[in-house]
């Protein structure tokens, strides 16, 4: 049984690094890098590999979806063998050179390391305790998993059942890799959405930590990873086999892609596409993810079009477009083929928006709500029956504010737009999610009390990644010198690079 | 400001970030080893599922089955939203989860119907009045009704 559950993770996870090295080629001499693709990579794997048993499903052909599974794997590594495995003939950009190591970037390595012990066993203690899942796991996505493992050649029947409460126009990337995973094994166990879940806490955690330590510093992404290891709700959502933390790796994975893109020479394509992927993977986790790839593409447009005109705007949104797209097939294809109206859309006509978009009282609670929620959702779940209250608690938006304002701000050149741009895209998600909150049809308290600290919590490791882009240095602070050398300069960054820029405190 | 201030100030940021998130990090560990005597052997879900799949040998492979519990079919849902009581809701949903891809619906008008009373008897009158016969008795407030007749 493990040996079949390990091969259905390794092909997802060779599939995932496969396609990075070929629409992402080889930087040199980065621990990172490789760090990069495996966590990236995996994820991306897991999107892929959803899909493709979505496809068996669709086609009645699962009892070969091992066979297909390595197909595509051999599919995605013969080119990569045959046009990639000389480093020469890459043409990546050679990453910064590692330096003699500092004894700062090593002291923070073994405070992360420690933290990184005490979280997975804090993780393990959460999934004792509950080892279904909390709530949404059984009442959702486990439970989807199940009717789709257990349906057989009946596995439509569920989506036409009438059980509007288990959401089931929910998109099924998560139930699909549960799902998977008991269809390589042969039968049900608890374990396979535990390690799902843990496999997700944990790929945004390195992600965050290897795509800082590629665009920053080792120090920076070690620091990243601590405010989120130290962030109780990340753990216990985590833990609770929520959709929410795949979600959220799918989100930051798009950001780091899209601020790799805007440092790679030449703004090769690569990048791009993988971006949309890891977009697309988003709107087939959740529905939120939906509203992700509407932003992140019109920002793009928007973005692509300031800097280089309409042609290279169309260029560069095809080419994200174009990595969403698989993916987005099969979210057209679920959304219009198999499942029911959206319970806070359905039957919502015109009148009753414009009611509840002229209801100023509603603002004023979601704005409340977004205030008290947004300072106390990191403390972990709350109880919604004593409702919402202030409670920052030791890590918050707070301390990424305090830590901003004594470390300074320090934006590469290269990154202003992007960082711009990034930061654009997830205020615009907090607007969506606000106006989503006016226009719901549902008990307006009830439905912030149920949701809001998890969406926040979607967009939390990309707030935490942003913050950590633009933060000062750490190492010129405690050495005052880098462990990294400074990149080699590349012509077209260095027209715009600017010197670094510390905002004092008054 | 000079940058012997700056470098100072930055000290105390990353002192301050490490020292904040090491203290959540080993706190939420503390909770966890701290609780950890009090788990129970087996989980609720696991205990309720337990429970629910003593149905599955008397209940037909795909058709749907009713449910009936301790409140009004109407008062499960109503009583989880206005968050007096969750549980009806959770022995629901955990029926389903167990007896999944059977559908669960939430009403005693199908000829198999569960009944769930592990919070205590159904209103007074409620099962005669929807005509349900018990098939099975499994103890522990879950029985197995058959329809017999149509109000």
């Amino acid at each position: 049984m493990i040996f079949f559950f390990v091969a259905s993770l390794l092909l997802s996870l060779a599939s995932g690094i496969l396609l990075t090295f070929l629409f992402f080629p080889s930087r040199k001499s980065a621990a990172a890098d490789l760090a990069f693709r495996l966590f990236a990579g995996a994820g991306l794997g897991f999107g892929v590999t959803s899909c493709l048993y979505f496809v068996c499903l669709l086609t009645g052909l699962t009892r070969y979806l091992s066979a297909i599974d390595l197909g595509v794997c051999l599919l995605l590594g013969i080119p990569y063998f045959i046009l990639f495995r000389r480093p020469a003939a890459r043409g990546g950009q050679p990453l910064p050179k590692t330096g003699q190591p500092s004894r700062f970037p090593i002291l923070l390595a073994g405070i992360f390391s420690i933290e990184l012990v005490a979280s997975v066993i804090s993780f393990v203690f959460a999934f004792l305790k509950e080892p279904h899942g909390r709530w949404d796991a059984w009442l959702i996505w486990n439970m989807h998993a199940r009717f789709l493992f257990r349906g057989g050649e009946h596995w439509r029947d569920a989506f036409a059942s009438g059980l509007d409460w288990s959401h089931w126009d929910y998109p099924l990337l998560l139930p699909l890799s549960i799902a998977r995973g008991w269809q390589y094994i042969g039968g049900e166990s608890l374990s396979i959405p535990a390690v799902m879940a843990f496999v997700f806490t944990f790929l945004t955690l390195g992600l965050l930590w290897s795509g800082l330590s590629l665009l920053r510093s080792r120090s920076h992404g070690y620091l990243a990873a601590m405010v989120l290891m130290g962030t109780p709700l990340f753990i216990s959502m985590g833990a609770a086999q929520f959709a929410d933390i795949p979600l959220a790796f799918f989100m930051l994975t798009t950001l780091v892609l899209l601020l790799l893109h805007a440092r790679s020479p030449e703004n090769q394509p690569g990048a791009l596409i993988l971006a949309g992927l890891a977009a697309g993977s988003c709107a087939w986790t959740k529905n939120e993810g939906l509203l992700f790839l509407l932003i992140v593409t019109g920002s793009l447009l928007c973005k692509a079009v300031y800097a280089g005109g309409w042609r290279s705007a169309l260029n560069r949104t095809a080419g994200f477009l174009a990595g969403a797209l698989p993916i987005l097939l099969m979210v057209i294809y679920f959304k219009t083929q198999l499942s029911p109206a959206n319970d806070l859309f359905s039957g919502f006509g015109p009148a009753a928006a414009a009611a509840k978009l002229t209801d100023f009282g509603r603002y004023a609670e979601i704005a409340k709500a977004f205030f008290i929620t947004g300072l106390s959702f990191t403390q972990g779940l709350i109880d919604v029956r004593v409702g919402m209250h202030l409670n920052p608690g030791a890590v918050s938006i707070l301390l990424l504010i305090v830590y901003l304002f004594l470390a300074g701000v320090r934006i590469d050149g290269r990154d202003r737009i992007i960082v711009f741009q990034s930061t654009a895209v997830l205020g615009l998600m907090l607007i969506g999610y606000f106006f989503i909150y006016v226009l719901t049809p549902l008990d307006l308290s009830y439905h912030l009390a149920t949701s809001l600290n998890r969406l926040l919590l979607q967009l939390w490791p990309s707030v935490i990644f942003l913050c950590f882009m633009v933060a000062g240095s750490p190492e010129t602070s405690i050495e005052d010198r880098p462990a990294i050398a400074p990149a080699q300069p590349d012509t077209r960054s260095t027209k715009v690079h600017k010197p670094r820029i510390t905002r004092e405190p008054k | 400001m000079s940058p012997a201030h700056t470098t100072y100030l930055q000290k105390a940021g990353i002192t301050l970030l490490v020292v904040l998130t090491g203290y959540a990090i080993l706190n939420l560990l503390w909770q966890g080893i701290r609780s950890y005597p009090d788990l129970p052997a087996t989980d609720p879900v696991t205990i309720h599922e337990t429970r629910i799949a003593q149905l599955l040998p008397l209940l037909p492979a795909s058709d749907a089955v009713g449910y009936v519990t301790t409140v009004g079919n109407d008062r499960i849902f109503a009583a989880e939203k206005s968050f007096t009581n969750v549980e009806f809701l959770a022995q629901y949903v955990l029926t389903q989860y167990t007896l999944a891809p059977r559908i669960v619906r939430n009403s005693p008008d199908l000829p198999l119907v569960v009944g769930n009373f592990i919070d205590g008897p159904p209103p007074a009158g409620f099962l005669e009045k929807n005509g349900l016969v018990p098939l099975k008795d499994f103890g522990d407030g879950l029985i197995l009704y058959r329809r017999e007749r149509k109000h």
